[in-house]
């Protein structure tokens, strides 16, 4: 997977803000209003404190303007409420859009090109990743807009009070967008620099926690815990040296701001006290005065806000570029499904001058013609390598031949269910019936017992108190490889499936579960089944009408 | 909350450090509120002195002290700011480095057992996801907290000093119901669904696993689509959820906010009555307000940490029980040592093999094993040969019976490479061993020529969890790490997994040679897996 390009990831991202606009409006909405409400409450201060302080108003005159004041607190609260309850959900549209994305490809990609991943990270990406896309969506994108929105509010109202003052604020506005940048660069350096020391870290911790056993049986758990202790210091120490450096950029917003402060506060004192004879600052009054003073962090805050969500952005970059990478991954076997001419039912599996090859690699088969009937049991054999597999991955339509066309009783390859076991056998956390009714969610109990006992697995579960509602993994020692094959074979026997492909249905397994699996193939087969198995095994040779032999792109009858 | 107890006094270890990173984050605080009191003080005093300028009346203004004033907090406050950043964050880097130190060594001295099973891909990933939760408790949490009520504590002083005891009264309770308000009530409110989340989103994420592992299963069955479907279902479930969590936090915010601009008014509102009584001055009565209003952002960062403190909670309970029970003690690779100069390498009398709590796999075994004696052991999968396996090297003890046996060294089925140099992964063996003693043990399995290629040799990094070298490589180095070691017993289970069968019959031979004398316990699941052996066992 290579990684994908900024600008695309970033091009990706603002085409998914589209799924969910509303509620980012609706979040930005919410946002201005409490900017509107603490600008205004912001004016009342100043005004009771000018009434009070230089009218010399009795209090009772200003009660209606605290009454206001209050009213502004609770429409400022209310706002901001609404502004959070939004943001939670800016992203639940993005997230469902994104994870049905991803699994959509997953299902492009098939069976055998997804196995090239391991699940753990496919499942991280489709959890985690897309779950790192809602502080970019809720906090980082809304925040934004609200760092230029509220500002140009603000600004717009001191440049009315007092065009001098409006204009120091001014000559830090150009400076915003390079803020944005220091403060973007800074973030995002140290953003990157905590995630990376936590995961080494993490990755040093866990690759001993992982291998305790084996350090406890050589008696090296202590070397091992300094190890862990040095190692991790040492991360500390590097990690120190670019902090203090990407420190710096936020340093430089928080001095803008607190210097902008101190310079409005002592312009205007000396305004004020009438020191300064030029400019508008001769109409300045305790109510302008003091309320551009209270403006002035308001003005800075957006910014100090967003330079806390940026870590947001940085993460929501990272998990998209791998996403993306995800998604314009191509699926192997590069040819399309060949689109039958015309569905017509009958009665053979055909192969129709089909090649295959990976990449650039050398065909599998080169042109091949093979014809099976409904009912037959064809075992194929030959070397590993030699192409069985691949066989059995096109008739199950999992990749498609670069050329030639390939049907299943009339149909394409995957259209109709079909059974399959692969090499490995699977069952999932929960019970018996659970893992049965995963490929067949309306079989009874009766027939899902008949099922098990048909592939041998009738003594696992008469030892079962609540029989197949028991738990698979009660005893907490699961299946064995030949018992979780054993149960994917009862999956097939539960369905009706015309076709069944088999992968090496009995490699690798002990006598008894070999035993079961050949007579259950044997059922099978009498109930007029259409087997297609690849093995090495001669006994099940026995089971087969024909014995083709897959070699060096060639399939010959034995 | 108990739960954190133990985690909290693992961080106060390093009181000094914490407490010089809470007086940076209170100077940084104080700076900020104090610039803007200040200034609003300063605006008020020059506003009526520039009055009774304007009225012709002679007055006296200061303009030096509370200039150099707002200077000094302007500067302090940036300044503040930046080395708390820099403190504290060296700080956190420390408790995350004490954190995992500490666990790994309580899991160190446990034994396999109370570990129990839990050894999985799946554990390890929650138990990374339970230590960072762990790592936000100071930064996030305990300091900001204590911070906030001594702010809110200093300002209700000032408010005593400047204006009078009753509205300081009346301040404290705004404040202190604001306090619970972001703290305790999110806590409360959020914390059942919270730390449910947690165990929702593991179990989303075992399911998301299966249906990958069982995709071609469902690929055949056309069931894809409605398993995925179902999948997304539940992951829109959690988002509903996780948006009731944050919205809940976002109320409490909001409501924190609201009281602290409460009492802000009702400090103005009050000090009016004192003002125009003439117990006031004007800018000291601009002076209280504009401090409550910073308090605002002293409170700000409170809701949303508490409202993961449900999450925190949950995670300490699941370490707490995973790590912390009192150790029964100690696996050092063997149960009883006989003594060097015995005839047998291990006796194993009547021994019932299997795992506490669930049924036997073996009963009834004994069985001798002389010095330098050669035993082959074979059974299928699932036939108990690697419970076996653990019990002669001590890992499990036996439900019953006795176990004598010489040091050993045990190869385990499962391959662990650490992610380090060859030479220290080999080196675990033998810690005394020369690197000379390693070429030659790695020559033995065939991997002297892979390491003499590359440039860094013995010290050549191998990676997260050997993710450099093939199986069958990493096979063969976990084998000569074992074969390094002088124990005069052997256990190997298994020791040619994923090793191809040419490899294999070319250094079995040799590594039967270099163990002569020693007694050597080799299992697999065929005659063919295991090394030259007198005789064989076969499990059933």
């Amino acid at each position: 997977m290579s990684s994908p390009a900024q600008s695309d990831v970033r091009h990706w991202l603002s085409g998914l803000a589209r799924n969910s606009r509303r509620w980012v409006q609706a979040t930005v909405w919410a946002g201005v209003l409490v900017g509107l409400a603490t600008i205004i409450q912001m004016v009342l201060l100043a005004w009771i404190v000018y009434l009070g302080v230089i009218e010399e108003q009795p209090v009772s005159s200003l009660t209606p303007c605290f009454l206001a004041l209050i009213l502004v607190l609770v429409v400022r609260a209310v706002g901001q409420a609404l502004q959070s309850r939004f943001a939670a959900r800016c992203s639940e549209q993005v997230r469902k859009h994104v994870r049905l994305q991803l699994h959509e490809h997953w299902q492009s990609l098939g069976p055998v090109a997804l196995s090239d991943a391991s699940s753990a990270s496919l499942t991280r990406e489709w959890l985690d990743h897309v779950e790192a896309l809602h502080g970019y969506f809720a906090r980082f994108l809304p925040q934004m807009m609200l760092s230029v929105i509220v500002p140009l509010a603000i600004l717009a109202l001191v440049f009315w009070l007092d065009w001098l003052a409006g204009i120091f604020l001014l000559l830090s506005a150009p400076l915003i967008p390079l803020f944005m940048a220091l403060v973007g660069m800074g973030a995002e350096k140290v953003n990157q620099q905590h995630f990376e020391t936590v995961s080494r870290l993490s990755g040093q911790f866990l690759d001993k926690v992982r291998g305790l056993t084996t350090l406890q049986l050589f008696g090296q758990t202590e070397q091992a815990s300094e190890t862990l202790y040095k190692r991790s210091d040492q991360f500390r120490l590097i990690t120190m040296k670019t902090l203090k450096i990407a420190f710096l950029s936020s340093a430089v917003l928080e001095f803008f701001a607190s210097v902008a402060i101190a310079v409005i506060a002592i312009y205007i004192g000396f305004g004020l006290l009438g020191y300064i004879t030029f400019g508008p600052s001769s109409e300045l009054t305790l109510f302008s005065g003091l309320l551009i003073l209270l403006l002035a962090p308001e003005f800075f805050q957006p910014l100090r806000t967003l330079s806390q969500h940026y870590h947001d952005r940085a993460a929501a970059l990272g998990a998209s570029a791998e996403i993306l990478a995800r998604l314009s991954q191509p699926a192997t076997g590069s040819g399309r499904p060949a689109k039958l001419p015309q569905t017509v039912y009958d009665n053979t599996v055909n192969l129709n001058g089909v090649s295959l090859s990976y990449g650039d690699g050398p065909a599998v088969f080169n042109n091949i013609f093979l014809t099976f009937k409904r009912g037959e049991t064809i075992v194929l054999t030959g070397p590993s390598g030699g192409g069985k597999s691949s066989l059995l991955h096109l008739l199950a339509g999992f990749i498609n031949p670069d050329t030639g066309c390939i049907s299943v009783f009339g149909q394409s390859p995957g259209a109709a269910p079909f059974g399959w076991l692969g090499q490995k056998g699977f069952w999932i956390q929960g019970s018996w019936a659970d893992n049965l009714r995963m490929t067949s969610p309306d079989a009874s109990d009766a027939a899902i017992e008949a099922a098990l006992r048909k592939v041998g697995l009738a003594d696992l579960l008469d030892s079962r108190e609540q029989g197949i509602n028991s738990r698979i993994g009660e005893d907490g020692q699961g299946l064995s490889g030949g018992q979780a094959r054993r149960l994917s074979l009862a999956r097939i026997f539960l369905a009706d499936y015309d076709l069944i492909l088999l992968d090496e249905p009995t490699a690798g397994l002990d006598a008894t579960s070999e035993i079961c699996i050949l007579d259950a193939l044997h059922k099978l087969s009498e109930a007029g089944k259409t087997l297609i198995l690849s093995t090495h095994h001669q006994a099940l040779f026995t089971l087969a009408d024909r014995v083709l032999v897959v070699s060096d792109g060639e399939v010959q009858n034995a | 909350m108990h739960e954190l107890r133990p985690w909290l006094t693992l961080i106060f270890q390093r009181r000094r450090r914490l407490f010089v990173g809470a007086l940076l984050l209170l100077a940084t605080f104080i700076s900020g509120i104090a610039l803007l009191g200040l200034s609003g003080w300063f605006l008020t005093e020059t506003a009526l002195v520039g009055l009774m300028f304007a009225a012709g009346i002679q007055a006296y203004i200061n303009l030096y002290v509370p200039g150099s004033g707002i200077r000094f907090f302007a500067v302090s406050r940036t300044v503040a700011r930046y080395f708390e950043r820099l403190y504290n964050h060296n700080t956190v880097l420390r408790l995350l480095t004490d954190i995992r130190v500490t666990l790994f060594n309580r899991m160190a001295v446990a034994g396999h057992r109370d570990r129990g099973r839990k050894t999985g891909a799946h554990w390890l990933s929650r138990l990374t996801a339970d230590v960072d939760a762990l790592d936000t408790l100071y930064l996030r949490l305990v300091a900001p907290a204590a911070l906030a009520a001594v702010v809110a504590l200093m300002v209700v002083v000032l408010a005593w000093i400047l204006f009078s005891l009753q509205i300081a009264l009346v301040l404290l309770a705004l404040l202190a119901l604001a306090f619970v308000m972001a703290t305790w009530s999110v806590y409360r409110r959020t914390r059942e669904l919270a730390g449910q989340l947690n165990d929702r989103q593991e179990h989303l994420r075992s399911e998301v696993i299966e249906h990958l592992e069982g995709f071609a299963e469902l690929t055949a069955s056309g069931r894809t689509g409605k398993h995925a479907s179902r999948l997304i279902r539940h992951s829109l479930t959690l988002s509903k959820e996780q948006a009731v969590v944050d919205a809940q936090v976002g109320w409490h915010l909001a409501l924190t906010q609201f009281l602290i601009n409460l009492s802000s008014v009702v400090a103005l509102w009050a000090g009016f009555e004192l003002f125009q009584s003439g117990v006031l001055s004007g800018p000291v009565l601009v002076l209280l307000p504009i401090v409550l209003m910073g308090l605002g952002e002293v409170y700000a960062m409170l809701p949303d940490a508490f409202g993961k403190l449900g999450a925190t909670v949950s995670a300490a309970k699941r370490l707490n029980e995973d790590i912390l029970p009192a150790p029964a003690g100690s696996v050092s690779g063997i149960l009883s040592a006989t003594s060097d100069h015995s005839e047998l390498a291990l006796t194993a009398t009547d021994i019932t093999v299997g795992h506490p709590g669930s049924a036997p796999i073996l009963n009834h075994f004994s069985i001798e094993i002389k010095a330098g004696e050669r035993l082959g052991i074979v059974g299928a999968s699932g036939s108990g040969k690697s419970s076996l396996a653990d019990t002669f090297a001590g890992v499990i003890p036996p439900i019953s019976g006795n176990i004598t046996a010489l040091p050993c060294a045990y190869l385990t089925q499962t391959t662990v490479v650490f992610e380090d140099t060859v030479k220290a992964n080999l080196l675990l063996g033998n810690p005394e061993a020369s690197d000379a003693e390693l070429w030659r043990v790695l020559e033995l399995v065939e991997l002297a020529d892979r390491f003499a290629r590359e440039a860094t040799g013995l010290d050549t990094w191998l990676g997260s969890g050997g993710n450099r070298l093939s199986g069958g490589e990493a096979r063969r180095l976990v084998l000569a790490r074992v074969l390094l070691s002088n124990a005069p017993l052997l256990i190997l289970d298994e020791p040619f997994t994923g090793v191809d069968s040419e490899t294999r019959d070319r250094i079995a031979p040799h590594i039967d040679h270099w163990l002569e004398g020693r007694a050597v316990i080799s299992l697999g699941h065929g005659p063919e897996a295991l090394l030259p052996s007198g005789h064989t066992l076969h499990l059933n």
